[in-house]
């Protein structure tokens, strides 16, 4: 008799440790979800941000001309400047 | 059944439902972010879709800058020769070395801008005969440099000249000075240039009022009649007109 006492002593304190963990838990997995959310809201802006991109095709035409530019202008400065 | 027993049943029962419950809220908790993580992924993909080109782009553009500096580089080297390293040290201090050192030259760099005021060098490449190559660059600086500019403008005088020897501008307006004294007759100037009096006139000056009299013209008198009985051819007239306008009778 006096073991199943002891038993239900071990029980007690076995179901206390075991809800603690339990509880820990389920409080990280709840403070997962915010986070995910805040995630998804910036990964949405960043998405939104990046419709610029499509500039970067007029920039690259736009340096090329000027680089063209550039190169037509050194050209004349070859022929108008003397050499060292 | 003792007592003992009933109360570890009871405890037993009590643990299993502990852990059904809390198991279960786990469950939800982890679904949820199951879902907002199919979100997340969503929306990665969609940045990875936008940013997938970005690299080709900036390596055109990249290799566009990268062609046209080396262009003007070689250019400039060709230009400057020796003074490539201290013309880039004096426009940005610190980049001459780095300049020889991208380009592939060795050398010490003069700074330039010490020596002689900013863009000599490059007027002098232009031929408009800045004192510089007169001495060696480790030498004494051909130009004072704290008086640089002076020098400069010796060399290169203003267009314009002096401004204090500039005649003024002329003052206009109800300000403006009384430079002319008024007559009393239109025409008639009151004093001499040399500012003795003028002799008054005798009679009304010969002066153009602008009006056109026309007067009826006489009548001719009648050719003599020719000795030859013929006609004979007239005279040659003027080419000019002069003469046959009513006010010039």
């Amino acid at each position: 008799m006096i073991w199943l006492w002891i038993m239900n002593i071990i029980l007690v304190v076995s179901a206390v440790l075991l809800i603690g963990l339990l509880k820990g838990v389920l409080g990280a997995a709840k403070s997962i979800t915010p986070t995910i959310d805040a995630i998804a809201g910036v990964a949405g802006a960043i998405s939104k941000d990046l419709d610029a991109v499509v500039v970067l095709l007029t920039t690259q035409n736009y340096i090329s001309q000027i680089v063209g530019s550039v190169a037509n202008y050194g050209g004349s400065l070859d022929v108008a400047l003397p050499d060292a | 059944m003792s007592l003992a027993l009933a109360v570890m049943i009871l405890l037993i029962t009590a643990i299993i439902a502990a852990l059904a419950l809390f198991l279960c809220a786990t469950i939800v908790q982890l679904v949820k972010i199951n879902q907002g993580l199919a979100v997340v992924i969503g929306g990665v993909g969609e940045i990875v879709q936008k940013t997938a080109p970005v690299n080709g782009v900036l390596d055109a553009i990249n290799g566009n800058l990268v062609a046209g500096r080396n262009l003007l580089e070689n250019l400039f080297i060709k230009k400057a020769g020796d003074d490539a390293g201290g013309l880039v040290e004096s426009l940005f201090p610190g980049e001459g070395a780095k300049f020889l050192q991208r380009v592939g030259r060795r050398g010490p760099v003069v700074n330039t801008g010490i020596v002689y005021t900013r863009g000599t060098v490059i007027l002098a490449s232009l031929g408009r005969g800045a004192p510089i190559g007169a001495a060696h660059a480790k030498g004494p600086a051909v130009r004072d440099p704290k008086y640089a500019t002076t020098a400069a403008a010796m060399l290169y005088p203003r267009p314009g000249g002096d401004p204090r020897a500039r005649p003024k501008s002329p003052v206009v307006g109800s300000n403006s000075p009384r430079q002319y004294e008024a007559s009393a007759t239109p025409g008639v100037r009151p004093r001499n240039r040399d500012g003795s009096e003028a002799p008054p006139p005798s009679e009304a000056p010969d002066m153009p009022t602008g009006r056109v009299e026309i007067r009826q013209p006489e009548p001719a008198a009648a050719p003599p009649p020719s000795s030859g009985g013929g006609d004979a051819p007239p005279a040659p007239g003027r080419l000019n007109v002069k003469g046959a306008r009513p006010w010039e009778r």
